[in-house]
C-alpha cells in the first residue's frame, strides 16, 4: 500500500537552498503538503523566498540555478532529484510572473503547441490538444493571432494555455496578476478557481493577497525572510500575518488597525490650486497607424496641486497620453502646451526641466557604475552646476532612503531598490511635475505604501501624475482621477466622484476593491477616501 | 518578450512561395553576387533583388527605418573603404589611374599629413561596393517582412538544421526587432532625463562613453531577457529529445522552379567567375578623365 504522503501531488520536506553566489540561505527548512484540487496561496514580502521555493518545485533549482540544496520535493510520491526537467514539467506547469517573459511563440497556436512539440507528441494529437485547451480557456478566437499584439489579459491566458496543454497536475503561478488590469485579473482568478475545482492543484504566489482571497484558496502559506511562518487553512492567515506586510481586505484591516497606533498617512490636498495650467492638452489626437487611433479628443489641464491617478485597462492609451506630456510623442492633431509653449517647439531635454518621467521598468534606464553617478546624470544633462548637482543628488539619496548605497552599481541592486534609484534619478532633476508609470508594480505592500507616502510628502513637485492599475492607489493618494478608456477620457474629477460611479468603472474595466467599497460606505461620515488603516482610526474618533 | 518583424499577409507571388525555396534563392544570390565586382553584372543582380522587393509589394513606409539604418551602415563602410583605399587593392584591382589628388593637409599638433588620391579604380570600386551591398540587403530585407514568423523554425528545420539550431535561428530572427524595441524604450527613458544623443562630442572614446546610457541598459536587458527565455524553454521541456514540428511546409511546382533557378544562377556565376568574367570594370570615361 502506498503511504498517504507519497500519494499526494506535492510534498515539500525540510527544503533549504542557498544560491551559489550568496552567503545567506534564500529559504530554510520549508515543509508542507498539498492535496489535489486545492489552491495554495503563497504570500510574503519581496525577497522572502517565494520565487526560490517555486524554482525548487518546478525543478529550475538545482538544474538552472546552482547552489546548496537540502531537503526534498516529492511530486506524486516521486523525489524530483531523480526526475528530469522534462518529466517535472509534465507534472508541474509553471506560469511565470510576467507572461511576456514566458511567451516564446510568434503566434498563439505555436505558443500553445511549444511544450507538446518538445515532448515529441504526434502532430495530430498536438493540434487536437491545442484546440481543446484554447476552447477550454475561452480563447479559441485568438488561435491565429500574433502574441505580441495581444492585450495583457490575453497574454496571461495564452501563457496558461501553453502550460495547461502539457496537462500538468500541478499549476504554479508566480504573481499572475502583476501586469493585469483589474478586470483581467478578476477573469484570471475565476479561471484559476475553475481549474482547481476540476481537479488541478494550484499554487499561486501573489502580492495582491486581497484579490486572491476572493476565490477562496483552501490553504495559505506565509513566508518571512526565507522561513515559513504560517501554513494552514486560509481562514487562519488573517490572524498570523502583519497587515502592514500583506495587503488584506479592507474590513479585516479595519478590524485589526483600530487597536494599533494611527498610521503616518498624509492625505492629499483635496483641492488643487486654480492658477494657470502647467500642462494643457487641447483636442489632442494621436495614432501610430492612421487607421487605428490611440488617442482622440483629449482635453485636460494639469495644474499646481494636482495629484492625478490615471486609471484604465491595458491598451487604453494611458502611456501614450503621458508620453505626449513629456514630448516623446507629438500629437497628430491638436496641441500639448507646457507652461504655454507648444511641445512641438520644445526638445525632450527642454521639457525635462518641467516634467520628470519615471518609466515603468528601471532596467531600461539604469546604466551608471554607481548610484551617485546615476542620480547625477539627469542634473548634468540639464546643465546644473556641480554644486547644485551634488545638492540634488544628496537630496534624492536622503528622500528615497538610498544612504549607504551611493557607491553601489544600480544594476546590482534589488528590483525595489532599482525602482527607488530610478525615481531618485528623476527627483534630482528638480522638475516641476513628477510623472510615474506603474510606480508600485512588482513591489510588496509595505514597500509601496512607504514609498508612496514618501513621494507625496515631498515639497519638490508642483504636481504629480501616476498611471496605475491599482484602484487603491487612486483611493489613498490621488486628489484627481482620470479614467482613460479606448483612447478617450471617460471621466476626470475628484476620486470621491469618479470612483463612486460604479457603472462607469465597470464600463472602463475598473473593478471596485474592498477598500473603495468600504470608503464609499463611510464617505458620508469621513468626507474623503483614505487607506484602511487611517479609516479605522477616522471611524473610531 | 521576443517580438516578430512586422508581417502581414499580402497574397503576393513572393509570399505564396515556400520560405525554404526563398532562403535557398537568397543564399544562391548572395554567393553569386560576392563572386563579382563588375558594376554591369551587379546591376543585373540589383535589378533581380529590386524585382523581388517589388513583387513582394513592400512599401517604403513600412521598411523606411530599416532602409535608413542599412543605408547608414553601407555608406559608412563604403566611405571608409574609399578614404583608406584598402579593400579594393587587395581584392579587385592592382593598378590605379589618378584623377585628382586632394591635400596634403597638415593636421595641427600631431603634424600628420592627410591626402586623398581619387583614382578611377577606387571610384568605380566604391560604386560597385554600394551596388553589391544594396543588392544583398534588398534581397535579404524582403525575407523578414514576407515570411510568417511562426514558420521560421520549421523553415530552418526543413533546410536540414537540427531541432535546436532551427529553433535558435527562429529566436535569433526575432531577437533583432526585440533589440530594436528595447533600444527605443531606453532612448526614450534617457531623453526624458535630458540626454541628447545628437549632441555627442569629443573624440571617439569620449563619444562611445557618452553612448553608455543607451548601450548598457540595452545589453543588460538582452542578457536578462535571454535568461528568461532559457527558463521558459526549460520549463516546457525544450531539447529533451526529437521534437515534433506542428507546422508543415510543402514544396510546389513554383518552389521547385525557384530552387532550380537558384542552382542555375549560382552554377553560372561560379563558372563565369572561374573564367575570369566579372572582375572590376572601369568605364572608359573614367580612365579618360584620369589620363586626360
Amino acid at each position: 500500500m502506498v503511504p498517504l504522503a507519497e500519494a499526494l501531488p506535492l510534498v515539500v520536506e525540510n527544503l533549504s537552498f542557498r544560491y551559489r553566489d550568496r552567503d545567506e540561505f534564500a529559504i530554510r527548512e520549508i515543509a508542507f503538503e498539498l492535496e489535489a484540487g486545492k489552491i495554495l496561496l503563497i504570500a510574503g514580502a519581496s525577497g522572502c523566498g517565494k520565487t526560490t521555493l517555486i524554482r525548487c518545485i518546478n525543478g529550475l533549482i538545482p538544474r538552472s540555478y546552482k547552489g546548496e540544496l537540502t531537503g526534498r520535493v516529492r511530486l506524486d510520491g516521486q523525489d524530483t532529484a531523480d526526475m528530469s526537467l522534462s518529466r517535472i514539467s509534465q507534472i508541474v506547469g509553471t506560469v511565470l510572473q510576467d507572461p511576456e517573459r514566458q511567451i516564446l511563440g510568434a503566434h498563439v497556436f505555436t505558443e500553445v503547441a511549444f511544450g507538446l512539440e518538445n515532448l515529441g507528441v504526434p502532430r495530430e494529437e498536438i493540434i487536437e490538444r491545442v484546440e481543446e485547451t484554447l476552447a477550454y480557456l475561452g480563447i479559441a478566437h485568438l488561435k491565429g493571432r500574433e502574441t505580441f499584439y495581444l492585450s495583457g489579459g490575453e497574454k496571461q491566458k495564452v501563457a496558461v494555455a501553453g502550460t495547461l496543454a502539457m496537462q500538468p497536475s500541478i499549476l504554479l503561478l508566480d504573481e499572475p496578476l502583476a501586469s493585469l488590469d483589474p478586470a483581467s485579473a478578476e477573469e484570471a482568478l475565476t479561471l484559476i478557481r475553475r481549474l482547481a475545482d476540476e481537479g488541478k492543484t494550484v499554487i499561486i504566489i501573489e502580492h495582491r493577497v486581497e484579490d486572491v482571497l476572493k476565490i477562496k484558496p483552501e490553504l495559505s502559506l506565509f513566508m518571512v525572510e526565507g522561513e515559513l511562518r504560517y501554513f494552514g487553512p486560509t481562514t487562519g492567515l488573517e490572524a498570523r500575518v502583519d497587515y502592514h506586510e500583506v495587503k488584506l481586505p479592507a474590513p479585516m484591516i479595519l478590524e485589526k488597525a483600530r487597536h494599533d497606533p494611527p498610521p503616518a498617512y498624509v492625505p492629499p490636498a483635496l483641492a488643487a490650486a486654480r492658477n494657470g495650467p502647467l500642462a494643457d492638452f487641447r483636442d489632442v489626437a494621436f495614432a501610430y497607424e492612421p487607421e487605428t487611433p490611440v488617442l482622440r479628443d483629449i482635453n485636460l489641464s494639469i495644474r499646481a496641486g494636482d495629484i492625478i491617478a490615471v486609471l484604465g485597462p491595458n491598451g487604453a492609451g494611458k502611456t501614450t497620453l503621458v508620453k505626449h506630456a513629456i514630448g516623446l510623442l507629438k500629437p497628430k492633431q491638436g496641441q500639448v502646451l507646457l507652461e504655454g509653449v507648444d511641445t512641438r517647439e520644445l526638445s525632450v531635454a527642454q521639457i525635462a526641466h518641467t516634467i520628470g518621467y519615471v518609466f515603468q521598468s528601471p532596467s531600461h534606464m539604469l546604466f551608471a557604475p554607481t548610484v551617485r553617478e546615476e542620480l547625477a546624470f539627469g542634473p548634468q544633462n540639464l546643465g546644473f552646476d556641480q554644486e547644485t548637482t551634488e545638492q540634488s543628488v544628496a537630496e534624492a539619496v536622503d528622500i528615497l532612503n538610498l544612504k549607504g548605497l551611493e557607491d553601489y552599481p544600480p544594476l546590482g541592486l534589488s528590483f525595489g531598490q532599482q525602482k527607488r534609484v530610478s525615481i531618485g534619478a528623476i527627483l534630482a532633476m528638480r522638475s516641476k511635475i513628477l510623472v510615474m508609470d506603474e510606480p508600485t508594480a512588482g513591489q510588496d505592500y509595505r514597500n509601496y505604501m512607504a514609498f508612496m507616502n514618501a513621494i507625496l510628502g515631498l515639497p519638490n513637485f508642483a504636481a504629480i501624475l501616476f498611471i496605475t492599475h491599482d484602484v487603491d492607489m487612486a483611493v489613498c493618494y490621488a486628489n484627481r482621477v482620470i479614467l482613460v478608456h479606448e483612447g478617450t477620457i471617460a471621466a476626470d474629477g475628484p476620486p470621491t466622484e469618479v470612483l463612486a460611479d460604479l457603472e462607469l468603472l465597470r464600463r472602463c474595466r475598473v473593478v471596485p476593491t474592498s477598500l473603495l467599497s468600504t470608503n464609499l460606505e463611510h464617505l458620508p461620515r469621513t468626507g474623503r477616501f483614505m487607506p484602511a488603516e487611517a479609516l479605522a482610526h477616522a471611524l473610531s474618533d | 518578450m521576443l517580438i516578430a518583424w512586422r508581417y502581414r499577409e499580402r497574397n503576393t507571388i513572393i509570399q505564396r512561395l515556400d520560405p525554404r525555396a526563398r532562403i535557398i534563392f537568397m543564399l544562391a544570390m548572395l554567393f553569386s553576387i560576392i563572386q563579382f565586382w563588375d558594376l554591369r553584372i551587379m546591376s543585373l543582380f540589383l535589378g533581380l533583388a529590386a524585382l523581388q522587393f517589388g513583387l513582394a509589394r513592400l512599401t517604403w513606409r513600412e521598411t523606411r527605418r530599416v532602409w535608413i539604418l542599412i543605408s547608414f551602415i553601407i555608406f559608412i563602410m563604403t566611405t571608409l573603404t574609399f578614404l583608406t583605399g584598402r579593400g579594393g587593392v587587395a581584392t579587385a584591382y592592382d593598378q590605379e589611374h589618378l584623377i585628382r589628388r586632394l591635400g596634403p593637409l597638415s593636421l595641427p599638433i600631431v603634424g600628420w599629413q592627410l591626402k586623398l588620391d581619387v583614382t578611377a579604380e577606387k571610384t568605380i570600386f566604391a560604386v560597385s561596393q554600394l551596388a553589391r551591398m544594396y543588392a544583398i540587403t534588398t534581397m535579404a530585407i524582403t525575407i523578414p517582412y514576407t515570411v510568417d514568423p511562426s514558420l521560421y523554425g520549421v523553415t530552418f528545420k526543413g533546410l536540414g538544421l537540427p531541432d535546436k539550431f532551427a529553433y535558435a535561428m527562429d529566436l535569433s530572427f526575432r531577437f533583432v526587432p526585440t533589440l530594436g524595441r528595447d533600444f527605443s524604450i531606453t532612448l526614450d527613458a534617457q531623453r526624458a532625463r535630458g540626454y541628447e544623443v545628437e549632441k555627442l562630442s569629443g573624440g571617439i572614446i569620449a563619444q562611445i562613453r557618452r553612448l553608455a546610457p543607451l548601450l548598457v541598459p540595452v545589453t543588460i536587458n538582452a542578457i536578462v531577457g535571454a535568461e528568461d527565455i532559457i527558463d521558459a524553454m526549460d520549463l516546457r521541456a525544450f531539447g529533451v529529445g526529437p521534437r515534433t514540428w506542428v507546422r508543415r511546409l510543402t514544396y510546389r511546382r513554383a518552389d521547385m522552379g525557384l530552387i532550380a533557378a537558384s542552382a542555375l544562377i549560382f552554377a553560372g556565376s561560379t563558372a563565369l567567375a572561374f573564367m575570369g568574367v566579372g572582375r572590376l570594370w572601369v568605364p572608359e570615361a573614367l580612365l579618360k578623365l584620369a589620363t586626360g
